[in-house]
């Protein structure tokens, strides 16, 4: 949906742009110019962000020529003693804007457009444009349940036509009976199970291999029931936060380490303090799919008000629910997997760049781990610890050419690698 | 076919009696005493019937494993807003200090997630050097402990700061101005900031005057020292510059005066290799067997009022002269002996005396003048101002208390009511003064006498700064925010002195006007106070360049803090003393004596009692009779026989219940036997006895404070006189060593000095088994690695060892409480360790000589089972001697546990660690009971989050104190030593990450890094250059129980005696 009204809109544009050419160019320069010069302090609504909001902007001063140098070069301008440009100054943290290269023209372009309160797409400038990810993300699963539902619909529908078919035949027969004059006798007219049981009387080898694939199946239902116990894989619950992957990770492209700082020197990844989430949404307050809301949280949590941009007191901690979660007497250490042994996140946790909700992507069963120490070369070049290792590996008589130098050999099975 | 024939089971029966068709109804004829096995009647009323039972079973075992099925939600809560220096997972560690009014250390501190989780010695401090006591390791589960309180209190309710600070400012001002007397009764103030805040606070209200009082009484000395140079001070000692030692009843490696720094330059003057085969001889002259006694060459056993005439008899012997003395009879012998050998060592040697009998201290001080130990192994210039409390001072404030002329009464860092021989006296004359308050973290036994507690912070919440010898200045730092409403002593003080500076910048400013002036080599005081602050003591460009002594901001003339005064330059060989007057005084004293004599001494688990609600010190086996959780009487062995006194321990063996009594002061405690300590004489502990420490300490033991006398102007801790009554009362010790010889096995190889060096494996002679196999190649005598049955083991990448050097431990015991403490090792309880559960990872074996061994059984034809009986009877006092020996895991190349593990929970790994895997362990302990050396220990209950294991492990705040690197072990399995793993794992991620090779002794175990003589050497065997390496090629190697053939990663290093040529 997203993508065609875009489309159109651009499609229109592009015709507006032919036919009324003036109005409109300036217009679209406004917006490319805001977003080129003014966008990281500035919003084009009323809204504060760095600086005040654009929208309205001329009014607020007596005179143009006054805040087109004001933009040029703030510092200079304060010198003339203007009494409103003091009172920014003032009100804005004693921060001077700083002095912005563009030409007259080019700062009427911006107001002018900005006090039409600008158009959306500029309205989350680094938010990510949308390009209905969302929907995408919420259709996946919705079509593979659909699917079932329509399988089964269709299953019903076909038992019913057997029936019907069924029927049909019986009616048949006993008419071609009753033309040809065989008279039958009634029947005796068994229940479902008697009739089960009279055929099964007459079948009893089906009966027998059946049975014992049922058992079979059973046990493989319970066997498998009683492997999955701990086994949490697919585990994707709902966050205090809708936090999305997919629009950090994936379309932002922000790398994992950003935010998850603690992997490659401590044995824990880290959710990332509300701080870090701030170094971004302290200028990006409203999002693509959640808008406000979402982000609102965080500032909940540090007691931030965005419009005084002011800490308070009343910081609440959030609580995030561990998706990978192992057991209490295994020791695992993200900085040797990360750092020593140089393995992609995504090795583990799965393509977590379009999660729009994190999801437990491995089982983290201790034979995953243990295949993966298994069959896992290890990178000796250019670390002395290893070379020594590989050196050894080599000389060891049993050694044949072709053989691995895996995690398993030099140590990496032994139980007190990971448990106590 | 049926059988119409009807068989009654009685007459009843076919008489259908009512009574019979009653009972037919019932499954069991007669009525069950289920009562009597189920023992609550509750569950014989209850209507549930066996059949529901069972319904409610399966029903909840279907819902148990239903809900297991659902994912646990597990709260992950990241820091708002993160520190920069924490990182979730990685620890931190900070320098800082520890100072109790009774062991000063300058420590490490390990946080992770803001937490402490160890203390451990900071090497950077000249005084410990990285080591650290048994009770400065276990201070960081002190500051977890849930009896401490949470806020300011008044008149014995919770109360707040502000009407405290109120109530105690307006009432100084009012007293002040009256002209009454205020007074701060205190441990020895080392702290500069505190001296400088008491001076500020006494401008405010000028009728102040300190009084100090250690708890341990050190004036003696000083008082000696006064008369005999002219100047009352404690000297620091160079035991690492004597080649001759003498302790006379001095406990100096375990409880006296800076015990750590002792035990680590006395170990410095026994290590041992092939080059150097030179050590010091330690003489010991004392009553009770201490653990320095225990470490000694010879030891002469004499009764406590014989201990001054020994000193006396010692010097005339000495020097020739002829002091008034008194013959010791058969010591005398012996007491000439040692005179002659220290006459030869004169210039290197040392003679300590642990008596706090001024007249006794100077005759010592007259025989290390004559020995020229001043300005060579005594530092008189290098005062120790630990010390400093005025015995007398503390006795006339009690008679100033109860005559009412006290009108307030501060009391930090010591608590009277209990440690005070007169302590009720004390309590009673407390309710006479109008503002009494109290520092304690507890409502100890003096906090409940006081009217206001105002609580201060653990040492680990605090800023703190030390001055604890000349020209050593130490700082410390908090490592956690405060856990409850409690405020530093030196916030307390300023506050109501009206200065609102905070802690911190008080110290930073005390610092920067006293110490940083005489600091040289850095730009700016901030760069010299960040340096001191990581360093944990006073940075300086070159440590020897610290001159100047600072000077605390000036105190008004009219102030008298009776603390050691700026050292005037002290003549270094000047007696000025009358050591005849002093003499005379001795003998006249130890005529006095009669009857049976009394010792009382700190146990290094208990110390002064103060951290007595730690549930580690209290488990902590003492390092000579091996018992937990208690105090009691000991005596001498023989004593005990001829009294009728039971001398064995262990599960079934009770006690006998004796009464103590010495003038008004009684204590009625199990009588425990004690080889070496003389007939006649007995000795009880310090610091039980608590009732108000908490739940842990409270009604353990009898207190035996009160057994300390005043005399001559300092406390005393012996008396005579005593009378010992017997009582019917039995009494249960858990003790976690019950057999107390080595029964003429060879599990402490030992040697003579001369021995050894003459043959380098002097005691350590290969061990030769005969052998007739058929199937070895092998004839006659072979060695046991020769005659092994097993494959051989190949640990190519790294192969950990560790060295235990027997001539270096001295049987201290802070590995233990370190180990404890790295590797969440439960407490289990006395009940639990008197049924040898105890869980400790590593034990320290105490073994006593015995008179009888093979040869002697041989010589005089004793029969096999005399023999046997007569080796478990350890040496008489006179000869007995003392081995120690560290045992942990032994992690053996060829495990005896691994093979009998039914499902491989125990295995071994490529780099020689014999590995416990928990979550495999199902409890059959087959590898406990095929461990030649008992290290296994299984888990018999969930000793965490259990309320019949009310310790640090079962409440909320005690678990903070736990490894997060470190499984906690549950119900059922089996554990032992890891050798650290986690430390080793930590270490060669360390070097992974450096691209490197980990160095040799980057990676520590918790028990090495605890030990204050270095006794332990850890790493890798296949480093060539590793210390542990070095060790392996010391003659003196050995491994315990060689001939089991279980090649232990651990090994030994003989212990060597330096015996002069009679003796051996």
């Amino acid at each position: 949906m997203h993508l065609f009204r875009s489309r159109i809109l651009s499609v229109l544009a592009v015709f507006f742009a032919v036919v009324f050419s003036a109005d409109t160019a300036i217009a679209q320069d406004g917006a490319k110019l805001f977003k080129g010069n003014c966008a990281s302090c500035h919003k084009p609504t009323d809204q504060k962000l760095v600086g005040p909001g654009l929208k309205g902007v001329r009014s607020r001063w007596t005179d143009e020529a006054k805040l087109i140098s004001w933009v040029k070069n703030s510092t200079e301008f304060l010198k003339t003693g203007d009494a409103y440009a003091n009172k920014l100054f003032e009100d804005y943290g004693k921060s001077p804007m700083p002095a912005q290269a563009i030409s007259d023209a080019e700062i009427i372009a911006i107001i002018d457009w900005a006090d039409k309160g600008g158009d959306a797409p500029a309205a989350a400038p680094a938010g990510g444009d949308g390009k209905g990810s969302d929907v995408a993300a919420e259709s996946g699963p919705a079509d593979s349940s659909t699917y079932l539902y329509v399988l089964l619909g269709v299953g019903i529908l076909l038992l019913i036509l057997i029936r019907v078919l069924a029927t049909v035949k019986t009616s048949l027969e006993s008419l071609v009976d009753e033309k040809n004059g065989v008279v039958n006798e009634p029947k005796p007219v068994l229940g479902p199970l008697e009739s089960f049981k009279f055929w099964a009387s007459q079948n009893k080898k089906i009966v027998a291999v059946a049975g014992l694939l049922i058992f079979i199946w059973v046990l493989k239902l319970g066997w498998n029931g009683l492997m999955g116990i701990g086994v949490y894989q697919g585990y994707a619950p709902e966050q205090p936060i809708k936090f999305s992957h997919e629009i950090h990770a994936g379309q932002n492209k922000i790398a994992c380490v950003y935010c998850h700082s603690g992997v490659e020197k401590s044995k824990h990844a880290n959710i990332p303090s509300a701080n870090v989430c701030m170094n971004c949404h302290a200028y990006i307050q409203e999002g693509a799919t959640t808008g406000k809301e979402e982000i609102q949280k965080i500032y909940t949590a540090l007691d931030y008000n965005p419009e005084t941009r002011a800490y308070g007191p009343n910081k609440k901690p959030i609580k995030w629910i561990r998706v990978h979660n192992l057991p209490d007497h295994v020791y695992f250490n993200h900085s040797q997997h990360v750092t020593v042994g140089k393995i992609e996140c995504k090795q583990c946790h799965g393509a977590v760049d379009s999660m729009a909700v994190v999801r437990q992507d491995s089982p983290l069963t201790m034979g995953w781990c243990i295949d993966c120490h298994r069959q896992t070369e290890v990178d000796y070049k250019d670390n002395k610890y290893y070379e020594e290792l590989h050196k050894q590996f080599v000389n060891d008589p049993n050694y044949k050419k072709g053989d691995k130098f895996t995690i398993g050999k030099i140590g990496g099975l032994e139980c007190s690698k990971c448990h106590y | 076919m049926s059988n119409s024939k009807k068989y009654w089971k009685g007459i009843e029966e076919l008489q259908e009696t009512p009574e019979f068709v009653k009972l037919q109804q019932n499954e069991f004829a007669e009525e069950l005493p289920v009562d009597k096995f189920l023992g609550d009647e509750s569950i014989v009323d209850t209507s549930t019937n066996r059949r529901d039972f069972l319904k409610f079973l399966g029903f909840s075992v279907t819902a148990a494993s239903l809900a297991a099925c659902e994912t646990p939600v597990r709260k992950a809560i990241p820091y708002l807003n993160k520190p920069e220096e924490i990182t979730p997972g990685v620890a931190n560690y900070y320098a800082s200090t520890y100072w109790d009014g009774n062991d000063f250390a300058g420590v490490l501190v390990k946080t992770r997630e803001g937490r402490p989780i160890k203390v451990d010695g900071n090497e950077l401090c000249s005084i410990t050097k990285g080591g650290s006591h048994a009770r400065v390791q276990a201070s960081v589960l002190s500051l977890y402990d849930s009896a401490r309180i949470k806020g300011a209190m008044m008149n014995g309710k919770e109360s707040d700061w502000k009407a405290v600070d109120a109530e105690v400012s307006s009432k100084l001002a009012s007293i002040a101005a009256a002209g009454g007397a205020v007074r701060i009764l205190t441990s020895s103030l080392i702290s500069p900031s505190m001296k400088s805040a008491i001076a500020e606070f006494s401008v405010k209200y000028p009728t102040t005057q300190v009084i100090t009082y250690d708890t341990i009484s050190y004036k003696g000395i000083a008082d000696a020292n006064l008369a005999s140079f002219g100047k009352s001070f404690i000297p620091t000692y160079n035991f690492d510059k004597a080649d001759f030692i003498v302790g006379i009843g001095c406990d100096f490696l375990a409880n006296w005066l800076s015990p750590v720094e002792h035990a680590r330059q006395y170990a410095a003057t026994r290590k041992l290799n092939k080059d150097e085969k030179k050590m010091s001889r330690h003489v010991q002259i004392e009553s009770l067997l201490t653990v320095t006694g225990s470490n000694a060459d010879k030891r002469i056993a004499v009764k406590p009022s014989q201990l001054g005439l020994s000193v006396v008899n010692l010097y005339n012997k000495l020097t020739g002269s002829s002091l008034p003395s008194k013959s010791l009879d058969t010591k005398d012998a012996a007491i000439a002996e040692l005179a002659k050998e220290l006459n030869a060592a004169k210039g290197k040697a040392l003679v300590v005396c642990g008596s706090n009998d001024a007249n006794i201290q100077q005759v010592v001080n007259a025989i290390n003048t004559h020995l020229g130990a001043y300005g060579s192994t005594i530092n008189k210039d290098v005062e120790d101002y630990t010390r400093q409390g005025n015995d007398a001072a503390v006795n006339a404030l009690v008679a100033e208390m109860a005559a009412g002329k006290v009108g307030a009464l501060l009391i930090h860092n010591v608590n009277p009511v209990y440690t005070l021989p007169n302590g009720a006296a004390f309590k009673d004359a407390l309710s006479k003064v109008s503002l009494s308050v109290s520092f304690a973290d507890r409502v100890d036994e003096t906090a409940a006498a006081c009217k206001i507690v105002a609580p201060d912070h653990h040492y680990l919440e605090s800023w703190t700064d030390a001055n604890p010898r000349k020209g050593h200045y130490a700082l410390g730092q908090p490592t956690i925010n405060p856990l409850f409403g409690t405020r530093q002593v030196l916030e307390s003080l300023l506050t109501w002195a009206g200065n609102t500076t905070n802690a911190h910048d008080y110290i930073s400013k005390v610092w920067e006007t006293t110490v940083y002036p005489s600091s040289t080599g850095f730009l700016s005081f901030n760069d010299f106070w960040f340096r001191s602050l990581h360093d944990g003591v006073m940075a300086s460009a070159a440590a020897a360049s610290v001159v100047a002594e600072p000077v605390v901001s000036a105190l008004p003339e009219s102030i008298k803090i009776t603390t050691t005064a700026i050292p005037a330059p002290v003549a270094a060989t000047v007696i000025n003393g009358d050591i005849s007057g002093a003499a005379s005084a001795i003998v006249a004293k130890a005529g006095k004596a009669s009857g049976i004599e009394l010792v009382v001494y700190q146990k290094t688990g208990a110390g002064v009692g103060n951290q007595a609600n730690n549930p580690w010190l209290q488990e902590l086996p003492d390092p000579i009779t091996k018992v937990t959780w208690d105090n009691y009487v000991l005596m001498n062995p023989e004593e005990m026989k001829e009294k009728g006194f039971n001398t064995l321990m262990g599960q079934e063996q009770m006690a006998d219940v004796v009464e103590v009594k010495s003038g008004s002061a009684t204590a009625t405690l199990p009588v425990v036997a004690q080889p070496g300590l003389p007939k006649g004489v007995v000795a009880i502990a310090l610091g039980y006895g608590r009732t108000a420490a908490g739940k842990t300490a409270n009604g353990i033991g009898a207190n035996a404070f009160p057994f300390v006398s005043f005399t001559e102007g300092t406390y005393n801790y012996i008396a005579s006189g005593v009378t010992v009554s017997e009582s019917k009362d039995k009494y249960q010790i858990a003790a976690t060593q019950t057999h107390h010889t080595m029964m003429g096995r060879e599990i402490v190889k030992e040697a003579t000095l001369a021995e050894y060096k003459k043959d380098s494996k002097a005691g350590n002679e290969d061990l030769l088994y005969a052998t007739n196999l058929t199937t070895t190649k092998i004839e006659g005598k072979a060695t046991a690695k020769e005659l092994d049955l097993w494959g051989s083991f190949e640990n190519k990448n790294h192969f950990w060892n560790m060295a235990i050097d027997l001539n270096s431990c001295i049987g201290c015991g802070s590995c233990v409480i370190s180990c404890t403490a790295e590797n969440n090792v439960p407490v289990v309880g006395k009940d639990e360790v008197r049924r040898s559960r105890e869980m400790h990872w590593m034990r320290i074996d105490r073994y006593y000589s015995s008179d009888m061994n093979e040869e002697v059984a041989e010589k005089e034809g004793v029969g096999a089972i005399d023999k046997f009986l007569k080796m478990e009877v350890p040496s008489s006092a006179d000869t007995i001697e003392v081995v120690f020996q560290p045992v942990m895991c032994q992690h053996c190349n060829h495990a005896p546990c691994e093979t009998v593990c039914p499902v491989l929970a125990t295995t071994h790994s490529l780099e020689g660690l014999n590995q416990m895997t928990y979550n495999r362990c199902i409890g059959t302990r087959y590898c406990a009971n095929n461990c030649p050396y008992k290290v296994r220990r299984f888990n018999w209950f969930r000793y965490n989050e259990n309320v019949e294991f009310d310790f640090n492990m079962y409440d909320d705040l005690g678990k903070m104190v736990l490894n997060p690197d470190v499984t906690v072990r549950s119900r059922g399995v089996m554990e032992k030593c890891s050798m650290c793993v986690q430390r080793i794992q930590a270490g060669k991620l360390e070097a992974k990450k450096n691209s490197s090779r980990p160095k040799d002794g980057s990676i520590k175990t918790a028990c090495q890094q605890a030990c204050p003589t270095n006794a332990i050497t850890f790493g890798d065997f296949n480093d060539q250059q590793s210390e542990v390496r070095k060790a392996w090629n010391n003659e003196r190697k050995y491994q315990l129980l060689e001939e089991v053939g279980t090649q232990p990663s651990v090994f030994y290093l003989t212990k060597i005696r330096n015996k002069s040529a009679n003796e051996a």
